[in-house]
């Protein structure tokens, strides 16, 4: 089967794609996974950022949760490819809650990129638009252009969710570097910063 | 033989999670608590969320709790083992005040769990206690009021208590 994605030259970068989800950002609530994680709070610093780190796979259903708890408020997901396979099925339970707050960002890189840019499996020939649209998802997106994305961005979050867009993004070399041992930095820091975000939600 | 463990009625364990100010119970089904799953979801005033594994069901658990909500994960013995690194990412680092309710399905009830002859019941409190996380036999009508104790205890200790449902609710 060919591949269905464009080359690496074609595909927007990552920095350009977190450009423009920042700029759009009011009061939602945000989850950033993996290699999104640093660049998007770099970009659009929030008491609403709620980082996911330590456990791959559940940003979605961690931000499900928020969406489900506040359906006042918008919720995003900023994933990774990787991470979504490692819980596929969340598509299904975040289409059948059918939160209309629910933005789902798929950063398709086709890789690993953390771990050392191990290829994902059926990469190439995978579409997490596809899955998500058969999975009932109210509104699905596939860009591989930054420019269109930007163009259909406010079109898309104008219709209810839960949404998916997948962005084919061309991957950097953010692998993982070991830092101190956690006795220097503890490890639960990061997963802790939660009541910072509850807090938030609390005074609205 | 005696028993140890006697069935819990389900319109009693529902009564005791909306007297804790339970609002949302997330749950992958389990047969060994099917009559509580089946009054949770004709009772209007609890939202019954549905998840495939009990990995997502924990990560929707610790995101209710940021927006504000009193949830509990409902799931059966497998479903702990299932939710391992959700549990510990979440609930050990993230201290979220998650609680349990874990079905032992095919459990000897003449037997305390640990005496078990399936690996899914015996080895399921050994895992919590290597997991740090407390858990509390509910073995009978008698044992109802550990539901409002362990959401107590869970915000107290900053992270997950399981409750073990020692036989099948009816
Ligand atoms: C349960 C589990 N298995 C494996 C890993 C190792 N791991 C850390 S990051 C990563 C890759 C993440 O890939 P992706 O979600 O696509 O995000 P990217 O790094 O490309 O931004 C892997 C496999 C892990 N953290 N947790």
């Amino acid at each position: 089967m060919p591949n269905t994605n464009p080359d690496p030259e074609r595909r927007m970068t990552r920095d350009a794609a977190l450009d423009v989800l920042a700029r759009r950002r009011t009061n939602e609530v945000v989850v950033p996974a993996m290699t999104a994680l640093g660049p998007w709070v770099r970009r659009s610093g929030s008491d609403r950022n709620l980082l996911n780190l330590g456990f791959m796979g559940g940003a979605s259903t961690y931000a499900l949760g928020v969406a489900l708890a506040r359906l006042d408020v918008g919720v995003w997901v900023i994933d990774g490819d990787g991470s979504l396979l490692m819980q596929l099925g969340s598509l299904a339970t975040i289409a059948h809650a059918a939160p209309s707050n629910f933005l789902h960002i798929v950063m398709h890189n086709g890789v690993y990129e953390t771990s050392g840019a191990q290829a994902i499996p059926s990469e190439g020939r995978i579409s997490f638009a596809g899955l998500a649209r058969e999975a009932g998802y109210a509104q699905v997106a596939r860009f591989h252009d930054v420019e269109a994305f930007d163009a259909q961005l406010d079109e898309i979050l104008a219709q209810d969710g839960p949404t998916l867009v997948e962005l084919i993004t061309a991957p950097t070399e953010s692998f993982y570097k070991p830092g101190p041992p956690p006795s220097e930095r503890p490890t639960p820091a990061v997963a802790r910063n939660w009541p910072t975000v509850r807090d938030a939600l609390r005074d609205d | 033989m005696t028993m140890i463990a006697q069935s819990v009625a389900a319109t009693e364990l529902l009564e005791a999670l909306l007297d804790a100010g339970v609002q949302d119970v997330v749950a992958v089904p389990d047969t060994h608590q099917r009559t509580l799953i089946a009054s949770i979801e004709a009772d209007p005033s609890m939202r019954f969320i549905q998840a495939t594994t009990e990995d997502e069901g924990t990560a929707i658990c610790a995101g209710l709790i940021v927006g504000g909500r009193r949830p509990i994960l409902q799931i059966q013995h497998a479903g702990l083992y299932a939710c391992v690194n959700n549990l510990r990412g979440l609930g050990i680092d993230g201290a979220f005040p998650i609680v349990l309710m874990v079905g032992l399905l095919s459990r000897d009830r003449a037997k305390a769990p640990q005496a078990d002859f399936g690996s899914m019941v015996r080895l399921a409190e050994p895992l919590l206690d290597a997991l740090e996380i407390p858990h509390h036999l509910i073995d009978g009508p008698a044992d109802v009021g550990q539901i409002g104790a362990a959401y107590r205890e869970a915000e107290q200790r900053g992270g997950p208590v399981a409750l073990l449902i020692g036989a099948e609710t009816v």
